[in-house]
């Protein structure tokens, strides 16, 4: 739909009356973007807000009961050194490993012509549909098998190697493949570069943004993970960022400011991507139409 | 098949091999495996000690009472959750398809909540629903106070429970699918529009006559990957109320992982599963069924 | 171009070993004791949980020259269950951990808990209250060792009841006719008689209350094998007995949904079906006016429940003699029994620790301690408890609303037999025959 205040040709009285219907357009785009807000900029103020100010009604108080204090104690209380560093080592791996693996597979499926091709393409294909609820507990018996339960070294690897490769980053980025032109591997060829320069340094970098796509879409998706990490991790020193959270949730005395400047402490990470990545996210999230 | 690709396919395997060799050990195979436990009586603490049983599990589910009622909340949040965020979003994403650069912002403030993570977002809402204490409340009893509704217990309420939950969900996944509708909305040919505005229709005429036909598809995108996504839904009850008051608020996911964990029942758990990831598969191919129907 | 690949390389790489380097600043490189034992315990008040990280602390103190040390997490009730479980299946047991008491069975034959006997021999044994030897003994060993036991009683108000002209009842509880006649008189002087606590959501608090009184009438919730309920759950004995506990809500002398959780406290209710818990609270309230009674007994003899948190050893644990050390430490009269029976005020679990709490002298704790070492009962030694207690406790609940006594407990019987028939492989036989 076009906007109709785009038509910025009408003169005189006309011309003001569209400005007008602009301005009023942009406030109430304001006030109805602020109570859209409103629960995460309560969540911020909250969060700098001695305990028993937090759930009075009214912003009246606005200004009074600052502290910081809340942070102190999350931080030292869920332990969120830990889990921070924890959730960033795990989706540090996905999205690492899972880069180099899926974009690989993805670049057979669209660049090599082999037996069985299609019918092995299809059957990827077909893992999209699966949620990892399905999958959960037998996968946990899987993780466990394999020895990637337990201690910290092995809860790392419980927690990122079941998710490396993904059916969907894979279809993602043979489509993409398939976009370039075949005679950028020919004139390599020529060259005398082998399949895996072809691959490495050319194919890879032309797909760049899909790449990042992908990687933004492991991080958001994995930092936020909940049921898997409250399977695998079964000690303290293994807990993620969001198992810290829910922990403290969960955990009496219930201290409201220490659990709301965990929250923000958890969702910090994801915002900073957004801040930098912004249209990149948006764009990524809509595609996938995934979360 | 050329001599030049014939050498290529020669490497394929060993692209292929890594992802493949992880799909298969950590997709099918725990596939595979949850398949056999499921028409066997096997135990979370002694997964060996499993006799065979046939369909009993499967058909001892579908009259099982809290296996229902997890099915039954699960629906009813998918039928809260749908239509509602289908329309916001849809009009939404209305309201911020400007062209100017400007309104940029306006997106991203819907998109906001979409990155934040879950367990963040339910551990607020379940703050920001906080019964009434004297002068103390929460952020939405005080709003509805504003506007003369008495404070409710919302998530404390059996009636109560499970809209809380969704009205959260809405507003947390609504910039999502608006982001999908303004793509939608870029395919819709201008000239009908334009023809549309001189034959004298006015914005709801539009809307109705040439906007919807022509994003046709994409609402039948957003109904089903809303649907499959709220049948998924299990961290919100999860922390906010533990599946009550009572099992209120009971999902489908959490009635597995209590089979699981608290019943110990892993050879139930993998049939309740199957019979979810059959629901799922059914309700994805509606939409491919559907979408194909109109393109055809 | 190879410049270029090496960039990639670093840029994909980068991330992952920043995370690393994250991880070891952030978390330091703790130097660890020489052997350290994981433990687990239930979260419980926040004075429980505060004396339990004392002990812990206590404990690390006195064996610092030793080079060991115990490092505790706790997790909250509701999540307790699932959390061993979750534990148990990944093969990551913590070495030593409580355990509800009624689930000890379901951990034993799941083959997770060690035998304790090496460590806590007979003297050991004599001196636990008889009631956790019972519990915890399963083909004569002994596999979880406690602290505090927990006691279930008949608390009345006496002014309030000699006020609707009811005699206290005996030092052995009344019998149902006499409780339901009691019931009739204060009803009649217009006080609610007995508060039932039916509000509670753990379907517990209903196999652990209301068992005794099946068993005073001389009933059982499932055979002596643990495995059959078809037979015995809606016996003629239990029919009558859970009949008698029905009046209670047909005459309306009991709510079936009460508001208030504490009716006796508060002064509206003449009577308290309550438990060691609210003895503290009770008797600021009433004081002298407090009296505690066993529970009514359908037949000749009173009956109370019993359990609570135990500890155990995992049967994987790499350093037995270490657990054995804490359960001993957690389980002694001086280290572990007086400070957390201070702190959550339940009943301790060795006689000769007794002496420590005077007001194990007087009514209502004198009480508390007869009945264990007399006429109390543990609840039924079954590895499908979980199972049991969920639909006991649902029978109960369709009971108390009106439903048919009889009806309802075949239904019950029903359901379960057909869970551990369907799980065991005992039933499949049983079923195929």
């Amino acid at each position: 739909m076009k906007a109709p205040s785009s038509n910025v040709q009408a003169p005189g009285f006309a011309r003001n009356r569209a400005l007008g219907r602009a301005a009023v357009k942009w406030l109430v785009s304001v006030a109805v973007a602020l109570v859209f807000l409103a629960p995460l900029l309560w969540m911020v103020r909250a969060s700098f807000t001695e305990e028993p100010r937090i759930f009075l009604p009214g912003f009246g108080g606005w200004f009074d009961g600052w502290t910081v204090g809340n942070y102190a104690d999350a931080w030292r209380r869920a332990g969120l050194g830990r889990g921070l560093a924890n959730s960033a080592l795990q989706v540090a791996i996905i999205a690492g490993a899972g880069l180099i693996v899926n974009a690989m597979a993805a670049y057979a499926f669209a660049r090599f012509v082999f037996r069985g091709r299609d019918v092995l393409f299809a059957g990827v294909v077909i893992l999209i549909v699966l949620p990892i609820e399905v999958l959960a507990v037998p996968l946990f018996f899987t993780a466990r098998d394999l020895g990637l339960t337990g201690g910290f070294g092995a809860a790392m690897a419980g927690l990122s190697v079941p998710f490396v490769a993904k059916a969907f980053n894979i279809y993602f980025l043979r489509q993409h493949f398939l976009s370039l032109p075949m005679e950028l591997e020919e004139a390599a060829a020529i060259d005398g570069a082998g399949v895996w320069r072809q691959f490495w340094t050319l194919a890879l970098p032309a797909v760049k943004p899909a790449l990042a796509t992908v990687v933004l879409l492991d991080v958001l998706t994995h930092w936020g993970d909940f049921l898997w990490p409250l399977m695998i991790s079964t000690r303290a020193e293994t807990r993620t960022v969001q198992l810290s959270l829910a922990n403290l949730f969960t955990q009496p005395p219930l201290q409201w400011g220490d659990i709301l400047a965990c929250a923000v402490l958890a969702t910090l990470p994801v915002m900073l991507l957004f801040r930098f990545f912004q249209r990149h996210i948006v764009a990524t999230e809509a595609r996938a139409g995934i979360k | 098949m050329t001599a030049w690709e014939k050498s290529r396919a020669r490497a394929a395997p060993w692209f292929l091999l890594p992802a493949l060799a992880l799909l298969a050990v950590f997709v099918v195979w725990p596939m595979v495996r949850a398949a056999a436990w499921s028409f066997t009586s096997a135990d979370l603490l002694a997964p060996e000690r499993a006799h065979w049983l046939g369909a009993a599990n499967y058909s001892e589910l579908l009259t099982d009472a809290r296996f229902r009622r997890a099915f039954g909340n699960t629906a009813l949040f998918a039928l809260m959750v749908v239509p509602v965020q289908t329309v916001v979003a849809f009009f939404l994403a209305l309201w911020v398809n400007r062209p100017e650069p400007a309104w940029r912002w306006l997106r991203a403030v819907f998109f906001i909540p979409v990155i934040v993570s879950t367990p963040v977002l339910a551990v607020l809402w379940t703050l920001l629903y906080q019964p009434a204490q004297g002068e103390q409340m929460g952020l939405i009893n005080a709003m509805v106070q504003a506007i003369g509704v008495p404070p409710q217990a919302w998530l404390r309420d059996p009636h109560l429970a499970l809209p809380a939950i969704a009205f959260m969900s809405v507003w947390q996944g609504v910039g999502l699918q608006m982001m999908v509708f303004l793509a939608g909305l870029q395919a819709v040919p201008g000239e009908l529009l334009e023809a549309a505005r001189i034959d004298g229709a006015g914005a709801w005429g539009r809307v109705r006559h040439v906007i919807i036909p022509s994003v046709r598809n994409t609402i039948v995108f957003v109904v089903t990957v809303t649907t499959v996504l709220a049948f998924r839904i299990f961290v919100q009850p999860y922390l906010m109320t533990r599946g009550g008051p009572g099992r209120s608020t009971l999902s489908l996911i959490q009635s597995i992982y209590e089979t699981t964990f608290l019943g110990q029942d892993l050879g139930r758990a993998c049939a309740a599963s199957f019979l979810f990831l059959i629901w799922v598969a059914f309700l994805t191919l509606l939409q491919r069924w559907i979408a194909g129907e109109e393109r055809g | 171009m190879r410049q270029g690949a090496a960039r990639m390389w670093w840029r994909c790489a980068q991330f992952p070993l920043l995370a690393l380097a994250l991880v070891f600043v952030l978390t330091g490189a703790s130097s660890r004791a020489a052997r350290t034992l994981r433990i687990w315990g239930h979260q419980g008040q926040e004075g429980e949980n505060h004396a339990m990280r004392e002990i812990v602390v206590a404990f690390n103190r006195a064996h610092a020259a030793e080079g060991v040390s115990v490092e505790i997490s706790f997790f909250p009730d509701f999540q307790y269950t699932e959390k061993i479980a979750i534990a148990a299946a990944a093969h990551d047991l913590p070495d030593a951990f409580e355990v509800d008491a009624p689930l000890i069975a379901r951990y034993v034959d799941a083959g997770l808990l060690a035998p304790l006997d090496r460590w806590f021999g007979p003297a050991d044994q004599t001196d636990f209250l008889p009631t956790l030897t019972e519990q915890a003994k399963i083909a004569g060993k002994l596999y979880s060792v406690a602290a505090y036991d927990s006691a279930l009683v008949l608390y009345y108000d006496r002014a309030m009841l000699a006020a609707a002209g009811v005699a206290p009842p005996p030092a052995d509880g009344w019998t149902w006719e006499e409780f339901l006649a009691a019931c009739a008189k204060v009803r009649a002087a217009g006080v609610e008689p007995v508060a039932l606590h039916m509000n509670e959501s753990a379907d517990e608090w209903f196999t652990y209350a209301f068992t005794p009184v099946v068993w005073s009438g001389g009933g059982k919730l499932i055979a002596d094998d643990g495995l059959r309920v078809r037979g015995v759950l809606a016996s003629a004995a239990n029919i009558r007995s859970l009949t008698l506990w029905q009046t209670l809500f047909t005459r309306g002398f009991a709510a079936t949904d009460p508001v208030d959780p504490n009716p006796f406290g508060h002064g509206k209710a003449a009577m308290d079906w309550s438990g060691h818990w609210m003895a503290q609270l009770h008797l600021e309230a009433k004081g002298a006016q407090l009296g505690a009674a066993p529970l009514p007994h359908v037949g000749a003899q009173p009956v109370a429940p019993c359990g609570s948190w135990c500890w155990s050893m995992s049967a994987h644990t790499k350093d037995p003699e270490l657990a054995a050390t804490w359960l001993r430490w957690v389980t002694s009269t001086q280290h572990g029994i007086v400070p957390l029976v201070r702190a959550n005020g339940a009943v301790p679990a060795r006689k000769s620790a007794f002496g420590e709490f005077p007001k194990y002298q007087r009514p209502p704790y004198a009480l508390f301690r007869r009945q264990l070492e007399t006429f109390a009962r543990p609840r039924p030694q079954t590895p499908f408890y979980a199972t049991l207690t969920q639909h006991f406790a649902a029978a109960l609940r369709d009971i108390a609303r009106g439903a048919d006594v009889g009806g309802r407990l075949r239904m019950a019987e029903n359901e379960i037999q057909k869970e551990i028939d369907r799980r065991s492989a005992h039933g499949s036989r049983e079923a195929a025959r």
